[in-house]
Order: C-alpha cells, then sequence, then structure tokens
C-alpha cells in the first residue's frame, strides 16, 4: 500500500464502521412493532408505491394492512402475532427482485404479498420459487400469471382479461352484433385477452373486422378513433392497460363516442376510475363493488373507513383493494387450517379452497382452481352510473358471472405446477 | 383514397399539438443554447397548477374565491391558462437562477441540473397533489364533438390546434418583429455586444428561460384535456419535445415547426394504416433523417455539438 | 483523468484494497444490516456504470440510451441458455458479442454526429430497442420477462463452481469485475486510451490532428456496449430473468447520474462510488419515505451545480496520495 498512509487509513476505515453502524441503527427498512409473546409470523409487502401502478398498489397496501390488524385483534394466527414489512417496488421487476431477496434471505418473511405490475410479480415469483417461499399475486390480472407463468408456490386473486371476456362477449354477440373490432395495446397482457376475445366472438358466430394493435405510450387516440368510425363494427374490444387506457377513456368520452358502436372494455381498475369517473365509457369488468347489495358489504365499507381514517385513502374499498384484503384474510384461515406454517401444509390447504358467497361478499361461491393456483370467482360487468346515489358511487352494475361460466378453460394445459417435493420446504 | 383525408387532417392537427408541445424547449434551445430537460416536469406543473384553479378549492382568498366560484366555467379556463402559466414562471425563475452557474461550462452541465430540477419538481407534484389521476373540468363552449364528412371529430382538439397555430405565430412575430426579439437574439448569438449596448445579459437570459416555461405550462392545460393528469405526464412532453428540436435541428424555428408537423403525421397516418409502428415511427424518421443530415432539417452551427 | 505513476500499472494499490475489501463483504454484509443480494447487485452495476463511463467520462460521448446493450445482454444471456447450450462461457460470450453488435450498429449510424445530435440518437435507438424487447414478446416474454433463467456452474474443466446461492454468485460477479477494472484501466492508460481523451477536449481538434475520429467513437461506443452487454447478463442470472424495463429511458437515465454522481468525469472509480453510494442510499432512505427522489434530485442538482467532479472530485484532497 504504498502512499498511503496508516494514519489516514485508520481515519477512513472508522468512518465506513461509522458509516455502517449508522446504516444498521436506522434501518435500512421500515418495521412495524413486534409486540408477541413467541415467535410472530412476518409477512412481506410486496406493494408498487411508485411508478406507474404506484395508486393502486397503494391501495392494495392499505387493504392488506387492515386484514393483519385485524387478525392481530383477535390475538393472531395460531396463537403467533402477524408482523410484516414493506419496500416499494416501484413498478419496475429489478426492484421486485431486490426487495423479494430481502424479504425472504434477510427478513425471513414467510408470505410475500403484493402484486399488481405483471413483470414485478414475475420477478418476485422467480425468487419465491427459488426459496419456497408462498407468494399471494394480489392484482396482476394478466391471463399468463395463471397459465405459462403459473407456480406451486404463487396465489393469482384476481379475475384476469380471459375471465372478464368470457362474461361479457358472448352475451354482446347475440344481443349487440357481429362486427367486432379489436383495439389492442401491443404487449403481452393485451395480446392475450385479445386472443381470448376473437376465440370467443367466432365461437358465437360473431367476426373480427380487425385487430388494431396500439403501441404502449400511446397518448393520442385520435387516429384510432376515426378508424374505427371508417370500419363501423357493431362492438368494439379493448384490452388496454395503465396510462394508455386512462388516456383512450378520455378521448372517447371526449368525442361522446362511447355509445355507438358498443365498446366491451377489460377490467377499470377502482383506483384509476376514481380520480376521473366521467371518462368511464361502453362495458367493463370488475370483481367486486362497494355497492353490491349482498350482507356484509355495507360493514365491509364501514371497516375500511374506519382503518383508512386521516389518510389520503379513497374514502371507499374497491376491487384492487378487495382483492389484497381477501388474499390475506384467507391465507391467515389457511394457516390456521394447515395448523402450521409449514409452506407446503399452507400451500395444500389454499389450493382447494372453496370460498362460500356470503363469505366473500360476492353473488357466487368462490374457489381455487388446483391446477392453476387463480381463484375463480364472481366477474361483474358494469357501465358508468348515470343515477348515482351518492359521490362513490360510479358504477352500475349490468350483471354477474358464475365463475365456472368465466373460468379460463385454457388455462390448465399451459400451467405446469412441479411436485410438492421439487418445493423447497420451509417453516416460519 | 379518401379515406386517407382524414388522417392527413388529424396528423397535421396532432403536428400542430406537437408544436406547441415543443416551443418552450425551442425558444430555450435556440436563444440559449440550453437543453431544459424540466420542460416536460413544467409542463405537468402548469396542468397541475390550472386545476388547482378550476376545482373547487382555488388558491385564492375566501372572498376572492366566491367571486371566482361564481364565474362561469369558461371566463374561469380562460383566466386559468393566462394566470397558472405565470405561476408555474416562478419555478421557472429557480431553475434559471440555479443554472446560472453552468453558464459558460459544458453545455452538459446545463443538461444534468434540468434533469436533477425535472425529478425535484415532479416528485413536488406527488407531494403536492398525490399520485392519482385527475382530470381538468372543459368548458361546454368547446367541449364534445361535430360531425365532418361523416365522422366524429373533438371539438376541443381544433381549438387547442387553433390556439398551438397561434401561440406558435406570436412567439415567431415577437422573437423575428420586435425591439425584444432583437436584443435576444442579439444576445443568443454575440453577447459581448449585447452587453456593450448597455443590456443586462443576466436579465435577458432569465427572462428568456421564464418565457420557455410558461410556454410549457401553457402546453400543459392545453393537452392536459386530451391526455388526462398525472404526475408523471412530463416525460410525455419531453421526449417528443426533445425529439422534435432534433428533428427540426437546433436554432431553426421552422425547422422544428416542420418537425413537429411531420412526427404528427408519421404517428397519425401510421396509426391508421399501421398502427402498432406508430411510436416507433417517430424514431425511425429521426434515424433516418440525422443519418443523412448532420444537423436534423435546417439546423444550424451550435454550441450543443461541441 | 491526470496521470501517475500508476497509470502504467496493470493492478494498482486502490484496487488491492478495494478487492480485498469486497472479497470481504460477505462475511460483513449482514451485520451492516444489507445483505448479498445487494452486494450482487453493486457489483453488476459497478460493471455497467464503468462501462459506460468508457464513453461519458473517457471520451466525452453523451449517451442516454445504454440500458439497450444492457437490456441486450440479459436477453442474449437468456436465450442462448435456452437455445444454444447451457454453458456459462458461451451464454457470456454470446451476450456480450450480441450487445458489442448492436452497439457496433447503432454507433455506425451516430459516430459521425455530434452534442445534442449524437445525445437524442441514443435516446432514439434506446427507445427502438425498448419496444422492440416489448413488441417481440414471443421471443422476451414482452413485459411479463424471459423467465426461469439459470445461474449456471462456473466450470473450468478440473473444477465446477456452484454460483447459484446469492454468495456463489457474488464471488463469479467480483471476479468478472476484477477481471473488468484492470482491462478497463489498461485500456484508458493505453495509447487508444489517450486518443479517446484528445476526442473528449476536442473532436474538432484530434480530428486535425490526423486521427479518425469516428472511428474512434465507433469502437469506444461498441466496446463500451459489449461490456455493457457483460453486466446485462450477469444481472440476467442475479434476477433468474430478463425484462425490458432495464431498457427503458429510466433506467438508462439512471446510469448516467450514478456516473456523474460518483464522479466519471474526473476519476476512474467515480462510476463505481456512485453506484454504491445510490444503491445503498436508495435502500436506506427509500424505506424512510416513499418521497426519496426528491431528496436524491436535489442531491444531484447540488451536485452538478457545486462539485461537479461528483464525490471522487470531493474526496480527491483527502486522497490525495491515495490512487
Amino acid at each position: 500500500m504504498a502512499g498511503i498512509s496508516r494514519r489516514r487509513f485508520v481515519q477512513s476505515s472508522a468512518l465506513t464502521a461509522a458509516l455502517a453502524g449508522i446504516a444498521g441503527f436506522y434501518g435500512p427498512w421500515k418495521h412495524n412493532q413486534a409486540y408477541a409473546q413467541g415467535k410472530p409470523i412476518k409477512l412481506g409487502l410486496t406493494n408498487d408505491a411508485s411508478g406507474q401502478f404506484g395508486n393502486s398498489g397503494r391501495d392494495d397496501h392499505r387493504a392488506i394492512r387492515m386484514a393483519i390488524d385485524e387478525v392481530n385483534a383477535k390475538g393472531g394466527v395460531l396463537g403467533r402475532k402477524i408482523e410484516w414489512i414493506t419496500a416499494d417496488t416501484e413498478s419496475q421487476p429489478a426492484t421486485g427482485t431486490r426487495v423479494a431477496e430481502r424479504f425472504i434471505t434477510r427478513e425471513d418473511c414467510a408470505v410475500l404479498i403484493g402484486a399488481l405490475h405483471s413483470g414485478v410479480a414475475n420477478a418476485i415469483t422467480q425468487v419465491a420459487n427459488k426459496h419456497g417461499t408462498i407468494y399471494l399475486n394480489t392484482n396482476s390480472s394478466a391471463p399468463s400469471e395463471a397459465g405459462e407463468n403459473c407456480s406451486r408456490v404463487k396465489f393469482v386473486w384476481d379475475g384476469n382479461g380471459t375471465n372478464f371476456t368470457k362474461a361479457a362477449v358472448r352475451n354482446a354477440v347475440q344481443s349487440i352484433g357481429k362486427n367486432w373490432l379489436l383495439l389492442t395495446n401491443d404487449y403481452v397482457y393485451g395480446h392475450s385477452t385479445a386472443a381470448a376475445t376473437k376465440a370467443e366472438v367466432e365461437a358465437a358466430g360473431g367476426r373480427i373486422l380487425d385487430n388494431m394493435l396500439v403501441p404502449q405510450n400511446t397518448r393520442d387516440f385520435t387516429a384510432y378513433l376515426l378508424k374505427v368510425q371508417q370500419l363501423r363494427p357493431d362492438v368494439v374490444a379493448t384490452a388496454m392497460g395503465g396510462d394508455d387506457n386512462k388516456a383512450l377513456r378520455e378521448q372517447v368520452t371526449q368525442l361522446k363516442l362511447g355509445d355507438k358502436p358498443a365498446w366491451i372494455n377489460n377490467q377499470q381498475d377502482w383506483p384509476d376510475v376514481w380520480g376521473a369517473p366521467d371518462s368511464l365509457f361502453g362495458v367493463f369488468g370488475t370483481t367486486w363493488y362497494h355497492k353490491l347489495k349482498l350482507p356484509g358489504v355495507d360493514e365491509f365499507v364501514r371497516k375500511w373507513q374506519a382503518a383508512t381514517r386521516g389518510t389520503d385513502a379513497i374514502p371507499v374499498p374497491g376491487n384492487v383493494s378487495y382483492n389484497g384484503y381477501m388474499a390475506t384474510r384467507e391465507l391467515f384461515r389457511a394457516i390456521e387450517r394447515a395448523g402450521s406454517t409449514n409452506n407446503i401444509k399452507i400451500i395444500q390447504a389454499l389450493e382447494n379452497l372453496k370460498m362460500p358467497a356470503a363469505d366473500r361478499l360476492q353473488h357466487f361461491d368462490a374457489y381455487i382452481n388446483p391446477n392453476t393456483h387463480q381463484v375463480q370467482q364472481t366477474v361483474y360487468l358494469a357501465r358508468k352510473n348515470a343515477r348515482p346515489s351518492d359521490s362513490t358511487d360510479h358504477f352500475d352494475i349490468l350483471s354477474w358471472s358464475d365463475p365456472k361460466a368465466v373460468e379460463d378453460t385454457a388455462a390448465p394445459a399451459k400451467c405446469k405446477l412441479i411436485p410438492y417435493e421439487q418445493v423447497r420446504t420451509v417453516d416460519a | 383514397m379518401l379515406d386517407l383525408v382524414p388522417h392527413l387532417l388529424n396528423g397535421l392537427t396532432l403536428g400542430l399539438l406537437f408544436a406547441l408541445i415543443a416551443l418552450g424547449f425551442m425558444l430555450i434551445v435556440g436563444l440559449m443554447e440550453q437543453i431544459n430537460l424540466a420542460h416536460g416536469s413544467l409542463f405537468a406543473l402548469g396542468a397541475y397548477i390550472a386545476l388547482q384553479f378550476l376545482g373547487p378549492k382555488p388558491p385564492l382568498p375566501p372572498e376572492l374565491a366566491a367571486q371566482w366560484l361564481a364565474l362561469p366555467l369558461g371566463w374561469r379556463y380562460g383566466l386559468a391558462l393566462l394566470i397558472a402559466p405565470c405561476v408555474a414562471g416562478i419555478a421557472g425563475i429557480a431553475v434559471e437562477v440555479c443554472m446560472r452557474r453552468t453558464y459558460g461550462k459544458d453545455p452538459l452541465y446545463g443538461l444534468l441540473l434540468t434533469f436533477g430540477a425535472a425529478m425535484v419538481i415532479e416528485e413536488g407534484i406527488r407531494l403536492t397533489w398525490g399520485s392519482r389521476d385527475h382530470v381538468l373540468p372543459l368548458p361546454p363552449e368547446v367541449s364534445g364533438g361535430f360531425i365532418f364528412h361523416g365522422l366524429i371529430w373533438s371539438t376541443y382538439r381544433f381549438y387547442a390546434a387553433g390556439i398551438a397555430a397561434a401561440a406558435i405565430g406570436l412567439v415567431w412575430l415577437l422573437i423575428e418583429k420586435t425591439r425584444t426579439g432583437a436584443i435576444i437574439k442579439a444576445g443568443a448569438h454575440d453577447s459581448e455586444m449585447v452587453r456593450a449596448l448597455g443590456i443586462d445579459l443576466s436579465k435577458l437570459r432569465l427572462g428568456v428561460f421564464v418565457f420557455g416555461t410558461m410556454l410549457a405550462a401553457f402546453a400543459g392545460i392545453i393537452l392536459a384535456p386530451i391526455w388526462g393528469i398525472r404526475p408523471h405526464m412530463g416525460v410525455d412532453a419531453v421526449i417528443p419535445a426533445f425529439l422534435i428540436i432534433v428533428l427540426g435541428g437546433v436554432g431553426s424555428f421552422w425547422g422544428s415547426v416542420m418537425a413537429a408537423l411531420l412526427v404528427g403525421l408519421a404517428i397519425g397516418l401510421t396509426g391508421a394504416y399501421a398502427s402498432e409502428w406508430s411510436l416507433l415511427s417517430i424514431y425511425i424518421l429521426l434515424v433516418a433523417v440525422v443519418s443523412v443530415r448532420a444537423r436534423g432539417l435546417f439546423g444550424k452551427k451550435s454550441l450543443l455539438e461541441a | 483523468m491526470p496521470h501517475s505513476a500508476n497509470a502504467a500499472r496493470i493492478v494498482t494499490p486502490t484496487m488491492l484494497v478495494l478487492w480485498l475489501a469486497l472479497a470481504s463483504a460477505p462475511l460483513w454484509i449482514d451485520a451492516v444490516g444489507l445483505y448479498p443480494y445487494l452486494g450482487v447487485e453493486i457489483l453488476i452495476w459497478s460493471i455497467y456504470a464503468l462501462a459506460f463511463n468508457l464513453v461519458l467520462g473517457t471520451s466525452g460521448l453523451v449517451s442516454f440510451g445504454h440500458g439497450a446493450y444492457f437490456g441486450v445482454g440479459a436477453y442474449a444471456f437468456g436465450l442462448a441458455q435456452f437455445n444454444l447450450s447451457a454453458n456459462l462461457w458461451i451464454c457470456l460470450g454470446v451476450a456480450t458479442l450480441a450487445a458489442g453488435l448492436a452497439g457496433l450498429f447503432v454507433g455506425l449510424f451516430i459516430s459521425h454526429r455530434r452534442g445534442i445530435y449524437y445525445a437524442f440518437m441514443t435516446i432514439a435507438f434506446g427507445q427502438i430497442f425498448w419496444t422492440i424487447a416489448i413488441k417481440a414478446y414471443s421471443l422476451t416474454g414482452g413485459e411479463d420477462g424471459l423467465l426461469n433463467i439459470a445461474r449456471l456452474p462456473a466450470d473450468f474443466g478440473v473444477v465446477s463452481f456452484d454460483i447459484s446461492d446469492n454468495v456463489g454468485l457474488y464471488y463469479f460477479v467480483l471476479a468478472v469485475f476484477v477481471i473488468v477494472v484492470a482491462a478497463l484501466w489498461r485500456l484508458v492508460h493505453s495509447p487508444y486510451g489517450r486518443v479517446l481523451a484528445a476526442i473528449r477536449q476536442s473532436e474538432t481538434r484530434a480530428a486535425h490532428l490526423g486521427y479518425p475520429v469516428w472511428f474512434y467513437k465507433l469502437t469506444v461506443f461498441a466496446l463500451s456496449a459489449a461490456i455493457s452487454g457483460l453486466a446485462g447478463a450477469l444481472f440476467a442470472m442475479a434476477q433468474r430473468a430478463a425484462f425490458p424495463d432495464v431498457m427503458s429511458v429510466n433506467l438508462s437515465g439512471l446510469v448516467v447520474m450514478m456516473t456523474l454522481v460518483g464522479g466519471g468525469l474526473v476519476s476512474f472509480w467515480g462510476p463505481v462510488i456512485g453506484v454504491v453510494t445510490f444503491l445503498i442510499a436508495r435502500d436506506v432512505i427509500g424505506a424512510l419515505t416513499f418521497a426519496w427522489m426528491i431528496y436524491f434530485g436535489l442531491l444531484f442538482m447540488a451536485i452538478v451545480l457545486f462539485r461537479p467532479e461528483g464525490i471522487a472530485g470531493m474526496a480527491r484532497p483527502l486522497f490525495a496520495r491515495w490512487r
């Protein structure tokens, strides 16, 4: 070490040590207070808090926290308290990997929960697979999540593009018309949803006039909207996501083009609707609505309001927070049923889960398909509410479909779950 | 063939909107030889400030707020178009004051500084207004659609394109036909001479930068009803603006306007006939043009290629 | 970059100290509240930033689209593994070559361009590559990612190392880092590197001296792209997947920021300092507040304004005799 004096070397290593001490003291991660006797069960909440899905991710996060607080108030799970830790996955797969690695290898999280962006969900799944850690994908609705990218350790809680398509298309071909135009975001989610729509339309005797591919990040849809008018379809079916979908909504409603032709849209997430309810148009899907006329719904809304009081949360829960809450609650019940935090036992307790309609606050019983790990649930079709009962009443629910009727029948063939013996066993 | 006409018309209106988006950026590049990467965030800031003025809680003293809310939406909208850019101009002053330290250095530093400023402004927006989407209320006079040649067109879009054309014309007149414009242009090309004439160059630069900021904010308000308002909308504006300047050539006003129209036509026509390529088409257009012409369509020699 | 007696060496004291510190990291990284995977990422981003700085700091060329080559490397690694041969060396070679060829191709278009035109052409090509990665989803998996990329064993014939766990991968990436650092140090201080420095000073003057400036710009860009691709391949192993997001303008901008904050313009080590600072700060501050980007943005502005030479430049008086 020519040229470096000993004193200076000592100084700089002292500096390093001091910095390291600060890092150790402050975190680097958010922890909640551990207040349990005995070893708590720790969950890693992998929510997008910034980036394109940051807004929905925060809604997801609040609902998961609500379910945790509830179970802790009742004395925890298996007599153990539930602890949680969170970090922003930034709507970026690279961050998802890093956060998942941290939560599993350093924080010893028993289960990871939370997702919006399918790339982030897959990045987390890759890490979870390796370690055998259970991962609940709460809100990524890409059909591939329960198809080619399924996993033995992952459970998918949202309805996907195929489910909504099945609920909407067949009926519309009969009642509205046979000539369909597809407007599809040019990425995997768009394509798989469009393929499902095409199959359904053709099975019902309709025909596809054209499939217009829209590049991701498109902000001006006038060219497409003019083309839609020139082609004169009976129905336009869209498979758009993220900000593109929001810009499309603005421009269609601006033109008052939302009534003719008829539009069939995919799921519109509640946090995306909340800021811009006037731009809703056509028929669209959802898995849940806070004004469903079912017992327990009002109580759930009140619980949400109590839990989020004083925050900038949306004042009523929507499909995203609903999925986050239900996934977390069912996880706790599965652990109780399994009587253990052994990952294989929890997986088995979830795999054949049946959830009664009354308990799910939906119209039909829901169940998890053991071959794809996707929750099969009631799918609702809605349109913009012309006669809202209050300032939150944006949807007019038109119909609800039995999960069996809208199940993605092609998914099990694409999904290969590895046998239990190949899953690394973990116990928290 | 007749099918093509609506798409040409759409491409031209889109081109005018792109020119409006790029106008403030163009001005600062052309007259100050600085790349303002905060352009997009200032664009977004304009939209948010207008949103604040047009929403239920305008940032005014209570008595004034009541009077303001009593005005019809059309009036408020028109006034917000003037007031919001002025408010956003304050952010422009802050950025320019920081930027002074980079004058005379490699233009890279100005570019990096404004890159940092863009991050700060965007995060500031997120903290102030939250991360969710908003819609700018539009007066009924300019919203809705009209039928032309059997097709429904957006009324607002044509108003917006008209405003864009007017803004372009006015800025051009200001630079080319007024004494202030002459001084500004002279200051850009020969700062020694302008200083010798007893004109305060730093005030001049501040003025140009703030005017560029105000144009960015103005464009943000005009585009908000079409794109919607969200914190990262700035990125959607700054990249096309940058592209248009490079395609048109640094220092050429009409080169940039023409580039904007070309970009609009490229997106409009590919959108209709080869929809999946519509966004890629503008990058391919740029690569094709700049591969053949070193300084874009009509660029002049500038510090920015040192 | 100032010359010193060390310029001629292959291994300098700084390198030795750094390598020793890094080699011992798995022993203390948990104790300071961090974790081995973060170490893997820091090393990979350091390789990437060093490669990037060959263009920015050494040659004075601004590329805002370097994520493209990082991403090409990641995808090429995965695709080679699935379709060609599941051999680590072959896959790393394919990734480096693919990214280098992509850089060479882009270099042909941009090497005659200067300043803002050069910078924006790199953005345009970056956007083109990013769009292709999303569009060609049957090849790349689109936004879902190219999944199930394995951490292949490092097979040296006589002995083979399993690098599937994070610590094993860390040591493998460290070995690559050591080789890249040594090679880049030699390159920067070679006659070739001195021509690049002359181009950085003034392209016009270098041209008048008779150097084929565009040829140097082309080769350095391709070389930088190739090493970025190597880093991308390592990243694909770390993530066990490849995603298009690393090719976006945002993440390309991130490497520019990290390099500058660290002091890439004045110091060979600037990019490494920047990466270490940024990634650790993101872990620490990012967990304390969701609005951490505002603080980082302010810090970045302050550095550009007051210390454009970056952290390395600030620390220089302290380490005046140590390089």
